[in-house]
């Protein structure tokens, strides 16, 4: 014979502890005449004790790093635009000066198409503007979910330009290497949404940036025929490599 | 923490405090995490839809009802979002658990991580309303007056859901043999 509905759910409500001084004495005068009750009350019980002895699921330790690498600061969002800031939101305008600040740049530290190393020690503190990712074209990105440093890297095109954007949060200072392992390509200027705290080197085939805190900021490069390449990514900290990873990208057909 | 403490902390929140999302952040991503852990039987899925849940509230504060309690709102978020994923994606993934290091022999660990992988198992094959009344119930520890906050029903239906639920997941692990 089925168990009437009020002692399925005062069965439930006692196992669960949330059944009244009331109700508890009814179940007892209930269970004790009902065998098919105590079976029901010993079978869910035995249920709820199983489920109440599996161990709970220990959260990835770099959740909270890559969480709050992607929450943006209220302050980065100016509530009313200047000017400025709305002539650069227009996506040609912000590649060309972003385009005119590299060629600038590489034009007054080196007299060739290559980059020396010597010639950018010193670009450290280089302040621009980092391109809006919602409007350039993203190839490939990848998420970075280690304990000391989190984030996305995505590497982005515009025409023959390749930019490399860094969304990341590292909890001490970070090197990174962006190896593109292509003497044709060449490092054609750096931009960060702070103030300051990246660093950045550049050689033949290779950038090097150094950070700390959360930090945005884009390296450009000039990929002038749009050739098929790969930016390999290796992230170090205390001299020892936390992660690696390599960004594609192969020109529209 | 109490519901004080959260209220406050939403307020801040919305006044652009990172600190105080990152102290609701610390309180929550376990029960969050855990919660979409067994709903969608994968780690990395629960990962995924765990930044979602918390980029979803950061994003959201405004339209936060302050007469609810938060934590009925942000699990009311993950179990939604967890059943978008799993109807977007259409799979289930076979458990992938990282057995961790807590001080047992290696026969209690391999115990308990079937135990865990029988019970997500038989987990898997009730259906979402009934899956989520479980994982609020044993796996967030939720009263059926929070369930029924949560998900919005009724007490009275909370009750008949968790019965029939659990009778369909005691058939379930008696098939594993668990139960």
């Amino acid at each position: 014979m089925a168990i009437d509905q009020k002692f399925q759910d005062l069965i439930n409500a006692d196992i669960d502890g949330e059944i009244t001084a009331a109700e508890s004495d009814e179940l007892r005068a209930f269970l004790e005449n009902s065998a098919e009750g105590r079976d029901l009350h010993r079978d869910l019980a035995h249920l709820c004790s199983t489920l109440g002895s599996v161990e709970a699921e220990a959260p990835p330790p770099q959740i909270r790093h890559a969480i709050m690498s992607s929450v943006k600061p209220a302050s980065v969002k100016p509530e009313t635009p200047g000017f400025l800031q709305s002539l650069f939101a227009l996506p040609s305008l912000k590649y060309a000066a972003t385009f005119a600040a590299g060629v600038i740049l590489t034009l007054s530290l080196v007299n060739s198409g290559q980059v020396s190393k010597r010639a950018f020690d010193d670009v450290t503190g280089l302040v621009g503007t980092v391109a809006d990712p919602i409007k350039a074209d993203l190839e490939t990105s990848v998420a970075i979910d280690e304990t000391k440093v989190a984030g996305i890297v995505s590497l982005r095109s515009s025409g023959s330009l390749l930019i490399l954007d860094f969304d990341l949060m590292a909890t001490e200072p970070v090197e990174i290497e962006a190896d593109y392992n292509d003497s044709t390509i060449w490092f054609n200027g750096f931009a960060q949404l702070e103030s300051s705290g990246t660093a950045v080197s550049a050689e033949t085939g290779r950038v090097r940036l150094r950070m700390e805190g959360k930090r945005r900021y884009a390296v450009y490069l000039q990929n002038e025929g749009s050739r098929e390449t790969t930016v390999r990514l290796r992230f170090m900290a205390d001299g020892a490599v936390v992660h690696e990873a390599s960004l594609d990208y192969a020109p529209a057909e | 923490m109490g519901n004080t403490d959260d209220t406050r902390l939403i307020e801040q929140c919305k006044r652009g405090d990172r600190k105080a999302f990152e102290t609701l952040l610390i309180q929550y991503e376990k029960p969050v995490f855990n919660a979409a852990f067994r709903m969608l039987n994968s780690r990395d899925d629960a990962r995924d839809v765990t930044q979602t849940v918390f980029l979803k509230v950061f994003e959201n504060f405004d339209h936060f009802d302050p007469s609810r309690r938060f934590f009925s709102w942000i699990y009311r978020i993950t179990l939604n979002e967890s059943i978008n994923w799993l109807g977007k994606s259409n799979r289930m993934e076979p458990l992938r658990r990282e057995v961790e290091d807590r001080g047992r022999s290696p026969e209690q660990e391999v115990d308990s991580a079937n135990l865990s992988e029988g019970i997500q198992k038989a987990l898997m094959s009730i259906n979402d309303d009934y899956r989520s009344v479980i994982v609020l119930k044993h796996f967030l520890g939720c009263s059926y007056g929070e369930i029924g906050q949560i998900l919005e029903i009724p007490e009275k239906k909370v009750k008949s859901r968790l019965y029939s639920a659990r009778q369909l997941l005691k058939d379930a692990l008696t098939e594993t043999g668990i139960h």
